[in-house]
Parts: C-alpha cells; sequence; structure tokens
C-alpha cells in the first residue's frame, strides 16, 4: 500500500484531525535537524515542502537554474524524503528547483532519482510539468489572457521570446498527482498552498480553513515570533487549525500568526489559487497556550472560471560588471555628470563602427544604489561603492564595453577635480566581471483554462 | 509623530514582481487606530515621497495583527533593466522619516 492510500485507509475507519508538518519554505538553504525531527516524533500524516518564489528575480526561470546550489537540494531532499519513507507518509514537494519550469523540475528529479538509488528507497512518485504550451498564443487571440497588476497586454512576441512559461499549478494538479496512489508528490511551479491543501480537500476537510493553513505552513516558523526556517506542525479539524513550531524558541501567537498574512502579499485578507480563493475577513487567532495559536472563521469562494497565473522570462543579453570605489568628495558630490560624461566617451570609442547595442548604466552605492530617491541626501557619504553595468549582446561586447568604461572613468577629467592621478579605488584586479545571461520577466498574467488536466498531465515513476 | 517612533516594523517587499508592499507594525490598539485613522493622510505621504500619484497607493489597515499595509507599483518590474532592489527588502527607507 502506498503512503497515500495509507493516510487515506485510515481515514475511512475514523475520521481525525490531519497532522502536517511545513519541513521547509525554501528548500535547499538547510532544514535545522533539531526542529524536524521533533515534528517527525509527532507523527505527521504527511510532510510537505516548497522550493520556489518568483520574488528571487527572472533570472532562475529564464536560465533553467536553481537558486540553491546542487549539494544544498540534495542534502534537504534527503532528509525529507528518508523522513517520509521512514514514517510510511506521504512526501509533497512544490515549486521544484526554484522557478518549476522543466530544466528545474529534472534536476530536481534527478537529485530524487540519485539518492534513492544511493540511500536504497523505493517509492512511487507523481509528477505533473508546469510547462505551459505555446498554445497560449490561441487563448491570447481569443482574449482569455490578461495582464497582472502592472503588466502590459501579453503577445504572441512574448510567448516566442520567453525562454520559459511557467504556470502556478493549484491545488487540483496536486490532487489529480495524490490521487495516482502514490508516496510521493513533485510539482513543477505551484501555488504553495496546493502543497498543503490538497490532502485536506480530498479528505473533505473545508476548503477556506485548509488554505488557510496552507498558506501558513508552507513557510515553516515564519509565522512565529522570532520567525524562522524551523519546521512547523498544522493540525487541522472541520473548524480550525492549530499551529506549533516544532522549535521551542519560537512562539506562534495570535498576533504573530495574524501577521503572517502580510508577509508578500498585497492583500492580507484573502489568499487566490486558480480553483478561487479563500476569504479571511471573519478569521480570529486564539491563543491555546503560549507556543499554540488556534486560527478559525476563513471561507472559500469557488472561481467561476479556473485561471492561471503564468510567468515567463526572456534573455536581454549578457550581463558585465564594474566594480570599484570612490572617496573623493568632489567625484561623490558631482557622480551624476561624471557618469553621464563616461558614458558618452565610452560610446564614441566602442561604437565607431558597431551600432549602440548595449546598456550602460552606473550606480554609486552610498547615494543612489538601492534607490532612485526623489531628493538629494542632506549629506554626502565619506566613501560610495561605484557599480558599472552593462548589458550586451555578447559576453565579449559586455566585457569590451566595461573595460573601455573602467579605463575612461578612471581617468576622466571632470570639472573641479584634484585626484588627478585616478578616480577610482580597485579592491582587486580585474575589477571587471562578466556574469552570465540577463533576463527579464516579460510574462506575469491570468490565463483561463478550460483543462487544467489536459494540459498538465501527470506522470507517475515507480523508484 | 515620525513613523519610525510609533512602529514596531517598518518593512518591505515584493507582492509579485509588479507591486511593493511596505508592512507598518504598530505596537498596541493606540498607535494602531492613530496610524489607521490618518490613513488618508499616509496615502498621500507615500505617494510624495515615492513618486507615484495617489490612486496607485492604496492602504490598508489590518486590526488582526495591529499593521497597516501600504501597496503601490514598483518603479521597476523585479529584476528588469535598472532595477536596484530585486526583493524589494530595502524600499522602506522613505516610509521611516513619515510624520503623522
Amino acid at each position: 500500500m502506498t503512503a497515500v492510500a495509507r493516510v487515506f485507509d485510515d481515514f475511512a475507519r475514523a475520521r481525525r484531525p490531519l497532522r502536517s508538518l511545513g519541513a521547509s519554505g525554501q528548500l535547499g538553504y538547510g532544514i535545522p535537524t533539531p526542529a524536524f525531527e521533533a515534528g517527525l516524533a509527532r507523527a505527521p500524516d504527511m510532510i510537505g515542502v516548497d522550493m520556489g518564489s518568483i520574488d528571487i528575480g527572472p533570472a532562475y526561470l529564464g536560465g533553467g537554474q536553481m537558486a540553491p546550489t546542487r549539494v544544498g537540494a540534495k542534502r534537504d531532499l534527503r532528509k525529507v524524503l528518508r523522513a517520509a519513507r521512514r514514517l510510511d507518509v506521504p512526501l509533497i514537494v512544490g515549486s521544484a528547483g526554484s522557478a518549476g519550469a522543466r530544466p528545474h523540475l529534472d534536476q530536481t528529479l534527478d537529485i530524487i532519482r540519485e539518492i534513492a538509488r544511493e540511500d536504497g528507497l523505493s517509492f512511487r512518485m507523481a509528477v505533473v510539468a508546469a510547462d505551459v504550451p505555446r498554445a497560449i498564443k490561441q487563448a491570447i487571440a481569443a482574449a482569455r489572457v490578461r495582464p497582472m497588476d502592472t503588466m502590459p497586454a501579453l503577445t504572441d512576441q512574448d510567448v516566442d521570446a520567453a525562454s520559459h512559461i511557467v504556470g502556478q499549478l493549484g491545488l487540483e494538479a496536486f490532487r489529480r498527482a495524490l490521487e495516482a496512489d502514490v508516496d510521493v508528490v513533485v510539482l513543477g511551479r505551484a501555488c504553495d498552498t496546493g502543497i498543503f491543501a490538497s490532502m485536506p480537500d480530498m479528505l473533505g476537510f473545508p476548503a477556506g480553513i485548509s488554505m488557510h493553513m496552507a498558506k501558513i505552513v508552507e513557510c515553516a516558523s515564519l509565522c512565529c515570533v522570532p520567525g524562522g526556517r524551523d519546521t512547523i506542525l498544522g493540525v487541522l479539524d472541520d473548524d480550525g487549525f492549530e499551529l506549533e513550531s516544532m522549535a521551542p524558541n519560537r512562539a506562534a501567537t495570535p498576533s504573530s500568526v495574524a501577521a503572517h498574512s502580510l508577509y508578500e502579499q498585497a492583500d492580507p485578507y484573502e489568499i487566490r489559487e486558480p480553483g478561487g480563493r479563500a476569504d479571511l475577513r471573519d478569521v480570529t487567532y486564539r491563543a491555546l497556550d503560549a507556543r499554540r495559536t488556534r486560527v478559525e472563521g476563513a471561507t472559500f469562494e469557488p472561481a467561476e472560471r479556473p485561471t492561471l497565473k503564468l510567468e515567463g522570462a526572456q534573455m536581454i543579453g549578457h550581463r558585465a560588471l564594474l566594480l570599484a570605489g570612490a572617496a573623493d568628495p568632489r567625484f561623490i558630490a558631482r557622480h551624476g555628470e561624471i557618469f553621464a560624461q563616461v558614458t558618452r566617451v565610452v560610446h564614441d570609442l566602442v561604437c565607431e563602427d558597431t551600432p549602440e547595442d548595449y546598456r550602460l548604466s552606473f550606480r554609486l552605492f552610498g547615494v543612489d544604489g538601492v534607490r532612485a530617491w526623489n531628493e538629494p541626501p542632506a549629506h554626502l557619504p565619506r566613501e560610495g561603492f561605484v557599480m558599472g553595468e552593462c548589458i550586451a549582446p555578447t559576453p565579449a561586447r559586455a566585457e569590451e564595453v566595461v573595460r573601455t568604461a573602467k579605463q575612461y572613468l578612471l581617468h576622466h577629467g571632470y570639472e573641479g577635480r584634484l585626484a588627478t592621478a585616478g578616480n577610482l579605488a580597485f579592491p582587486f584586479t580585474p575589477p571587471e566581471v562578466t556574469i552570465g545571461e540577463a533576463y527579464r520577466f516579460n510574462v506575469f498574467h491570468l490565463m483561463e483554462v478550460d483543462d487544467m488536466a489536459q494540459m498538465f498531465p501527470v506522470e507517475v515513476e515507480n523508484l | 509623530m515620525r513613523l519610525d517612533s510609533i512602529a514596531k516594523v517598518i518593512r518591505s517587499k515584493n507582492a509579485g514582481p509588479c507591486l511593493l508592499t511596505l508592512d507598518l507594525m504598530l505596537p498596541d490598539e493606540a498607535s494602531f487606530a492613530y496610524v489607521a485613522e490618518r490613513a488618508g493622510a499616509l496615502r498621500r505621504q507615500v505617494a510624495r515621497r515615492y513618486g507615484r500619484s495617489e490612486n496607485e497607493v492604496a492602504v490598508l489597515p489590518f486590526k488582526p495583527a495591529l499593521a497597516v499595509k501600504i501597496t503601490l507599483p514598483r518603479d521597476v518590474v523585479s529584476g528588469d533593466v535598472g532595477d536596484r532592489d530585486v526583493y524589494g527588502a530595502q524600499q522602506h527607507a522613505p516610509l521611516l522619516e513619515i510624520e503623522l
């Protein structure tokens, strides 16, 4: 009998609260062992981990790379996989490999197969890829795609330009994977709530409460004071759920749990999924003791039509940087005009027989590195960090532009200059680095989908 | 009163790649009420300091956490050319000095 079948068999005999273990909200960056082991000792019905987010920027999605190292991802996957097999409970992994496109999913599956081989584990695994077929052009033509937030309307050119486009799989995709009667579920890009709301959904727990619990538990102990990455236990019944961090120094209090609804969300009163939204307006938070909180009251409204949130990234060139420091008050005061002048000088030198096919920019950290401030600072800093950045069609072109910029910024004769031997302090040489491909999000849209199961089929593998 | 003298948390982060969301968490009901009652003034000041029009700035009091959430568009989509803060985690600084 598989781990999923075992849980359902058990619930068929006697209905009881469901115990979910949120092992990690960012798999690959370490799962503290003491809290994880404490969680395993509490006889959880499932273990869930989220690997991904869109917050890490477009480079991982576009470039097909995981955000953590393979070593880190393997260490953490080994920990949760061994634990799930030891307890014979389902392991559910969402947003495989950070960005959840095919290359990320494949890297994750490759690691899982390697662990199974090395550790002699055998299990049945369901996999759902989140890559959206290029057929979305038909949806664009049928006006079934609309932009999220401030994005422009999606075009066929955007679709062609994107190196990967994924859809955030919802609860129903997790559910189909679980229904394949397996031990382990791995999804490409997915809503983090699906990891922990899909088993409750199949067991008939109320959708609003389940989704609310899922949204909290997927971040491990982030909802606690102090917040952290330690494993959390969520115990769900038909009226609400109880949260307890598996690290004794972390407390889930009514205010810390409520505050978690704010985190990285535009609206703290709702959680959106492809299949509908949880409404948190009537939620209550009650302390059970100093470290545990009970939450009740979320309701669920099904969507009229299922929508899929699309994410895509396109390559925009290759990036090279100049890294240097400055300590001259005249240079720091005039950095804006100096950067503009040097940008022109560089242009005249590197575009004599080629068009301006690159973008060169400079920032002075200490003054305007972190924000494009509306007003100048009250005091200029004693030192500043100069970062030059070039994005060009080839690594060689980006390097050419940045190396030229370094030379002319170093020796630029600006008005009022006293330090005529050089404007920059290089902490090391070469001070120029090429850092690889540059990407931008060019897809962040909602698409109406009639048949998710057809678009995102379940693949089953026996290991 | 300056926000950094009354709030116990002032933070910023992306809410998706296009939006920036700022959380002000207050230490007690009185200070929460003080800020929530001045949501209109807060919205005006945020719009000015972040170079946005008022209708692009949403201010939402969230009583369960004694918090006020402010959401506005990012200047540049996260990670796009010219972005300076991919996660948006250091965009709270202009809030600190707001007087309410």
